[in-house]
């Protein structure tokens, strides 16, 4: 059992990683949110001739919203994760336990009565499986829907640049909140690809049976 | 893991240990059970790492289901760091420890079996017919720190007091008392807080009637050695192995 010890502390470890990431990526999103609302200033400021940019704006102001939610959302599922990971380490470590002894002493006179609690300890176990694995699909689930999020934010930023090309007053200001938010979603990608690469790294040790 | 009957009229008093199993790195401990009639008391029964050795010894002796009580001295992680594994063992059992570390113990995982907490001045269990007794051994060596005594058998056990730190092939009783002294001496200076509490309990101690003194680690003191050893302790300044 000591030889699981430090595979089981990696993944541990992982999980961990992953909610350090989204740490580090919750001050960018807030950011881009600043970004959207300066934008829509900047928009309202121009009047008619900012209408152009308005759709641009409001998709800022929209997408950086939803970053917000969908990394609240990561983070709790993330830290539900390294909990749920915790519980079914433990239930794992008890049934092997339990399990030594039905092997190692099955000549005792009363190995019998062990049986109920070796029973309840290994539903235990499956059961903890069993919600780890539904919360990693939830957590990849997630983490995919924030990725795509990413990918319109780098869209919307290229879109901007060409329209506020054709707007000479406000062009600078809305060149600034353009780049801004392309490279908050290009570090955001980074941490999301983070991310996979320690989900997967917990999923390469389950599949190896730690 | 080794079971050794040190009690056996009417009711047994099991003592287990001296494990040849048991991981290298980690400290020698006896774990003890009292088996009354269909209830069985479980005394300080270790660590993490010897719950499934233990489980078995006692497999061979009793029901799990008559595991109806258990007992931990204090807090250490030898005495009861198993707690999360017994409490899926023994769902209905009660577990008698000091009062001032149910915060503490809770920490190992306890869902199911019982607190049953000992007040500072200590209590008495029934056991079928026979009656125990724990007694106070408060900073010997733990701030909250109970023995148990057993007065038809006439046995104490008794924690850490009278514990020497030594092979698991050691043998179970000490033979040559003086003999036995540089085994326990650094730990009794060491471990031993107050030289308050140690003559306070060495006082509480000599009232009872014993036979056997039962520690957690090393061997059993019996007869004559009991007194012997009382001696020797009250006289021992503790508290001052500083380096």
């Amino acid at each position: 059992m000591t030889s699981s010890a430090e595979p089981v502390e990696d993944k541990l470890v992982a999980l961990a990683s992953i909610a350090a990431e989204l740490h580090s990526v919750m001050g960018v999103v807030w950011n881009v949110s600043l970004a959207g609302k300066n934008a829509k200033v900047i928009s309202a400021q121009a009047g008619d001739k900012g209408r152009g940019f308005r759709p641009i704006t409001e998709s800022i102001d929209e997408i950086s919203q939803q970053a917000i939610r969908g990394v609240d959302e990561i983070s709790s599922e993330a830290l539900r994760l390294s909990k749920i990971s915790v519980h079914e380490q433990r239930s794992i470590d008890a049934y092997q336990r339990f399990n030594s002894v039905v092997k190692k002493d099955a000549d005792a006179k009363y190995i019998k009565t062990i049986s109920p609690a070796v029973k309840k300890v290994e539903d235990k176990m499956r059961t903890s499986m069993s919600e780890f694995k539904k919360s990693m699909n939830h957590l990849t689930l997630l983490l995919e829907t924030m990725d795509q999020c990413m990918l319109s934010a780098r869209a919307v930023a290229s879109v901007s640049r060409i329209v506020t090309s054709s707007g000479q007053e406000y062009r600078d200001k809305l060149t600034v909140v353009s780049n801004d938010l392309d490279k908050a979603a290009s570090y955001i990608k980074q941490r999301l690809s983070n991310s996979y690469r320690h989900l997967n790294n917990v999923n390469a040790l389950r599949q190896k049976g730690i | 893991m080794k079971a050794t009957k040190i009690f056996d009229k009417g009711h047994q008093w099991i003592m287990f240990g001296r494990d040849p199993e048991k991981p290298e790195n980690i400290i020698d401990t006896n774990q003890y059970m009292i088996v009354a009639g269909d209830r069985a008391l479980l005394m300080d029964p270790g660590g993490i790492e010897v719950f499934a050795p233990m489980l078995g010894a006692i497999l061979h002796h009793v029901k799990v289901d008559e595991i109806t009580d258990i007992f931990a001295s204090h807090q250490d992680p030898d005495i009861i760091s198993s707690l999360g594994l017994w409490d899926q063992a023994l769902p209905h059992a009660k577990l008698h420890s000091p009062w001032l570390w149910e915060g503490f113990l809770r920490h190992f995982g306890m869902n199911n079996i019982q607190y049953a907490a000992i007040p500072d001045e200590g209590s008495e269990l029934t056991l079928g017919e026979l009656d125990i007794r724990f007694i106070p051994a408060h900073y010997l060596h733990s701030s909250g720190n109970f023995h148990v005594y057993d007065p038809k058998a006439k046995i104490l056990m008794s924690g850490d007091v009278g514990a020497a730190l030594e092979a698991c092939e050691a043998p179970l009783y000490v033979e040559d008392f003086d003999e036995h002294i540089p085994k326990m001496e650094m730990f009794h200076k060491r471990w031993m807080p107050s030289n308050r509490a140690k003559n306070d309990w060495v006082n509480r101690v000599r009232d009872l009637d014993i036979e056997y003194m039962a520690p957690q680690h090393g061997r059993i003191f019996k007869g004559e050695n009991v007194k012997r050893f009382l001696d020797w302790f009250e006289a021992l300044e503790v508290g001052v192995a500083i380096p």
